[in-house]
């Protein structure tokens, strides 16, 4: 005995554009504000943003009891995995750029804040992925309970989680300042 | 007492009033504990200051736009795990073809062996990874001689009608999952690739980067897949509306899929499962990772390979009543699933479960 699938079907899929809709009003400035805490570049994090609920879309249906925490452990991780990758690409650029290049940079722009917040995430992204993530999502106003539930560990553990990761993010920018 | 923890002293930073009576008490007799409280105060403001951002002006309206409008969202080379996406209902339509749809582009695109696997392995693999397998349809083409037809069903017999297998039965539901439980099933189907030796040659130049010779014999082989029969068991109320309103936009999700298929079986003329292999591992823009994964994998002739992406699951090997299997689980701790092999057929457990529950379903199943 068959279903009606193509009344169901239509049903559904109006019915799964509404829940994200929905999903994406209430949850798109926390995530790109997650994004935007790694980068600390507003117009890359509404890219991430973006992919990290396209991801979502493709994976998952919006009215999954999840949909939250996984969009901000995704914004967190897809975020950290790109400062990742521009390191890598400005290492790859700082090889092949001839030696000119190097001097053409204004030193007083090394002082300037920006500057300051490229050092950081890149400490940022040399530690762990879970303490990286973990100080993100705190960083981004997120409660002890809603980063827990993004991470996937108890709520009890986020202070000591929180703590360490602090603690290290202050050993990485010392140690990359002083190289 | 003993001095409060990291943990205790760290959230008493975020929440002065976190501490229990008896911490309390501690806390305030003990200088030590205090000590550690102002450097982590310390700490903790000095990461707040580090991680300072540039403020963001958002117009959420044209982000939706933006979205929306994005190219259609569909996974790479046609695959996804069916466990990473608790199902909706067309989704739940081709329950079935998904599962073993995935399973012969899996066939496909990592070893392209010559086999009736006994076994299954997982292999890392980043949506890159697929993406790069997407280019081997650029070695010839893909056509169905037997279209996979799934067909939905209410009883148990009548999936067995379709499918000609013994449905499984699942001995002891979890807590929370519905006992009401939907069929998907589907008789065999057949995929026949055929390699062109010309195709791949164009694709190569197209690319600027130039093609392994195709080994004697390659040209014009044909490798045909045959992948069902298969049956999958959904639990969950999938009709019933929550609120008093019939047409309710909420959606109820399975909870739990059981799948069954006879495991795919692929022939071929003209070539060895040795040469494909060699053959795939020389590819241009294969990554040296899925490249390592594949030759990792050992015997092709015996072996599953289940892509896992890295980005979304992790995965480990159980055995399931003698038979060795994989687990896998979604990073968010929110989704799992397990994968075997028995006799000739592939069974597949997933849902919105823990590793362990799922895995005990696995070992339970009649």
């Amino acid at each position: 005995m068959g279903v009606n699938l193509a009344e169901a079907s239509r049903h559904v899929v109006k019915s799964r554009d509404e829940a994200f809709e929905a999903l994406f009003k209430s949850e798109y400035s926390r995530v790109a504000g997650i994004a935007n805490r790694v980068l600390a570049d507003p117009q890359e994090a509404e890219d991430v943003a973006q992919e990290v609920f396209i991801s979502f879309h493709r994976l998952h249906s919006a009215s999954a009891q999840f949909a939250p925490a996984w969009l901000h452990r995704a914004a967190a991780h897809t975020a950290l995995n790109r400062v990742r990758g521009r390191k890598r690409r400005e290492r790859r650029e700082l090889a092949q750029a001839p030696e000119e290049g190097s001097r053409t940079v204004d030193p007083q722009r090394m002082l300037e804040v920006g500057e300051d917040r490229r050092m950081v995430r890149a400490a940022l992204a040399r530690l762990a992925p879970k303490p990286a993530a973990v100080l993100v999502l705190r960083a981004s106003g997120l409660s002890y309970a809603e980063v827990a539930q993004a991470i996937g560990v108890g709520t009890g553990q986020i202070g000591t989680l929180l703590r360490r990761a602090e603690a290290a993010l202050r050993k990485e920018v010392t140690r990359g300042t002083s190289i | 007492m003993a001095h409060l923890s990291e943990g205790t002293l760290r959230r008493l930073v975020d929440d002065p009033d976190a501490l229990t009576g008896s911490d309390r008490r501690h806390y305030m007799d003990c200088a030590a504990c205090q000590a550690r409280n102002r450097g982590m105060a310390d700490d903790a403001q000095a990461a707040a200051t580090l991680l300072s951002a540039p403020e963001l002006k958002l117009d959420v309206a044209t982000a939706f736009k933006r979205v929306q409008t994005a190219p259609a969202a569909k996974p790479r080379f046609g695959f996804s795990l069916p466990i990473l996406r608790p199902s909706t209902q067309p989704m739940f339509a081709f329950g079935a073809a998904a599962i073993v749809v995935a399973l012969a582009i899996t066939a496909f695109a990592n070893i392209l062996p010559l086999f009736q696997p006994k076994t299954v392995q997982p292999v890392p693999v980043t949506f890159a990874d697929l993406q790069a397998l997407e280019q081997l349809s650029a070695y010839g083409t893909l056509t169905w001689s037997t279209q996979p037809k799934p067909q939905i069903v209410l009883t148990a017999a009548d999936a067995k009608a379709i499918s000609g297998l013994d449905v499984p039965v699942v001995s002891k539901l979890p807590a929370g999952v519905s006992s009401t439980v939907t069929y998907a099933a589907m008789p065999g189907a057949v995929a026949v690739f055929t390699f062109d030796a010309k195709k791949a040659a164009d694709a190569a130049a197209a690319t600027g980067k130039s093609l392994p010779k195709l080994p004697s014999g390659m040209d014009g082989a044909k490798l045909t897949v045959t992948v069902g029969p298969a049956v999958v068991e959904v639990f969950g109320d999938m009709s019933a509306a929550s609120g008093t309103d019939a047409s309710s936009q909420n959606i109820n999700l399975p909870q739990l899929i059981v799948a069954k298929s006879a495991v795919p079986m692929v022939t071929s003329t003209q070539v060895t499962a040795k040469q494909l292999e060699a053959y795939i591992l020389s590819v241009p823009g294969l990554s040296p990772e899925l490249a390592a994964a594949i030759r990792s994998i050992g015997d092709p002739a015996t072996t599953l390979p289940i892509p896992v992406p890295v980005e979304y699951a992790t995965s480990s090997k159980v055995s399931i009543n003698g038979d060795p299997g994989v687990a896998l689980g979604d990073n968010t701790g929110l989704g799992s699933g397990v994968i075997w092999i028995h006799k000739t057929n592939v069974f597949v457990v997933a849902g919105s479960l823990k590793q362990s529950a799922a895995v005990d379903i696995a070992r339970n199943l009649k």
